[in-house]
């Protein structure tokens, strides 16, 4: 966690369920498969509560943090 | 499985309530009141209610597409059975308010503002085509009108596709009322079970339904039991620390699926008790007629309307653009946008993938012309529709959630 400006920001601004998470999930799949951390922008409240059990079941943890009014970064990550 | 910590964070400068900046916007569905009360008593009482059913929508985020999609696409079923125990504390309400009107419902006599809707192809093809479109547009009709107040620019497009769908609907409604809808029965349980057989009846459908959604949670191999917990500032020290957390627990975190549900299902019996259930699709409908007549392509005459309870009546309620539907739309509106500034969640959202706004449009075309031929939306034919007791709720909320599987499908492919 401590090398946070090295994480890559998928930004799903402007996106709506469910979107968010499928971009996310495909990220995390997909794209970078087994990355170690990524951080999700979404200014989707409900992507709050769908992006973090989706990433959960694929391993990661997670925090959100409130970027800004209306807006949020998802943080997911794996531990060693 | 690894990790499965959630670790709650939030920032400590957000203990404190909606500064002053903030609360000010309380101001704007007071001054609405006060003129809809120079109207009229019902003017104002319908915008009050709309106010506070948009406040509830957007509190508890409350998304009848997610309750069906999330369903199929998550296995999740937390939104459904909110909705479940919101139309059984509705079911229970609306059955007292019935009972004042039709004191024995054997005879064959029905309450007249209950939705209570002719049930047949219409209503299967509605369902099937509303719950399809909505899916596609990410919100239904009432879905999209709070989502609209909370600064959602996709939810104007997809409110501008409902109305070109209702407008479209209208155009042939006589071709449907002519070789289906007239002759469709109208179904209340009541006549036959009573009040009190229906209620058991409904209570068992609901427990079926709700076991069923924990039954398909259970069926994947993760279930995922998930609530983001935001770090909880400090124990309170005074009785103004408890006040505040108490504001706190209204204006600014999130409530549960159940709690809006049962919200809106109570909002719904006190509209019911005054004038009649919740419904926003046929003012909609006259926005898009009024809209058609005034570009020189009127529709004309609508068949068999005033026969008809719920949605369609609205349509016919008035030659004024400022009616009681009317009212209770902008108030869902405003609710919502007064909801998400005191919650810091207002935020102009713009799509910024063209084939959003396509999307968008689309789904409210179809949702339009469904929520036409069903004659309601999610509220109106669904969860005012379940609690009047009448049959052609269920089988719309059936049929929606054929329309939501097959949505799900396609949006996948849209990424």
């Amino acid at each position: 966690m401590a090398e946070s400006q090295t994480v890559p920001v998928l930004d799903v601004r402007g996106e709506i369920c469910p979107y968010p998470m499928l971009r996310t999930n495909k990220e995390l799949d997909d794209v970078h498969p087994g990355i170690s951390a990524l951080d999700v922008l979404t200014d989707h409240p409900p992507a709050l509560s769908t992006i973090p059990p989706e990433a959960m079941k694929r391993g990661y943890g997670c925090e959100i943090d409130e970027v800004r009014e209306g807006e949020w970064m998802i943080r997911l990550f794996k531990d060693e | 499985m690894a990790a499965q910590t959630v670790t709650p964070v939030q920032p400590a400068r957000r203990f404190l309530l909606p500064g002053s900046a903030h609360i000010a916007v309380i101001a704007v569905p007071i001054a609405i009141y006060l003129v809809a009360l120079a109207g009229g008593t019902s003017l104002a009482v319908f915008f009050a209610v709309g106010s506070a059913v948009g406040f509830t929508l957007q509190r508890a985020r409350l998304c009848f597409v997610s309750a069906f999609r999330d369903l199929f696409m998550l296995h999740q079923g937390r939104t459904l059975r909110g909705l479940l125990i919101g139309l059984a504390v509705g079911s229970i309400g609306f059955a007292m308010v019935m009972s004042t009107i039709v004191g024995d419902p054997s005879g064959g006599r029905t309450p007249e503002d209950a939705h209570i809707l002719p049930l047949g192809i219409a209503t299967v093809v509605g369902g099937l085509l509303f719950g399809l479109g909505m899916v596609l547009a990410g919100g239904c009709v009432s879905g999209s009108l709070y989502r609209m107040g909370e600064g959602y620019l996709g939810s104007w497009v997809a409110m501008a596709g409902v109305m070109g769908g209702l407008y479209a609907m209208n155009r042939t409604w006589n071709w449907w009322w002519d070789h289906t809808i007239s002759t469709a029965p109208r179904i209340w349980l009541p006549t036959q079970l009573g009040y009190t057989g229906s209620l058991v009846l409904s209570f068992a459908l609901f427990g079926l339904v709700y076991v069923g959604t924990l039954w398909w949670e259970r069926k994947q191999a993760f279930v995922a039991n998930v609530t983001i917990r935001r770090a909880q500032p400090a124990p309170p020290a005074s009785i103004a620390d408890d006040v505040r957390l108490a504001l706190r627990g209204v204006f600014r975190r999130e409530w549960t699926p159940v709690t809006g549900a049962i919200v809106l299902s109570m909002l719904n019996i006190l509209l019911f008790v005054r004038y009649r259930p919740l419904g926003v699709v046929g003012e909609i409908s006259r926005w898009a007629n009024d809209l058609g007549a005034s570009v020189g392509a009127p529709i004309g005459l609508l068949k068999g309307l005033d026969s008809l309870a719920g949605c369609a009546a609205a349509i016919a309620e008035g030659a004024s653009w400022f009616t009681d539907g009317f009212m209770l739309n902008i108030g869902i509106v405003v609710g919502a946008f007064t909801a998400a500034v005191l919650a810091r969640e207002f935020r102009l959202r713009v799509p910024r993938q063209p084939k959003r706004y396509v999307q968008s449009l689309g789904g409210g075309l179809i949702m339009g012309y469904g929520a036409g031929l069903g004659l309601g939306c999610t509220l109106g034919a669904f969860y005012s529709a379940i609690p009047s007791l009448a049959l052609n709720g269920w089988v719309y909320g059936l049929a929606m959630a054929g329309g939501a599987l097959i949505g799900t499908r396609i949006i996948r492919r849209l990424t």
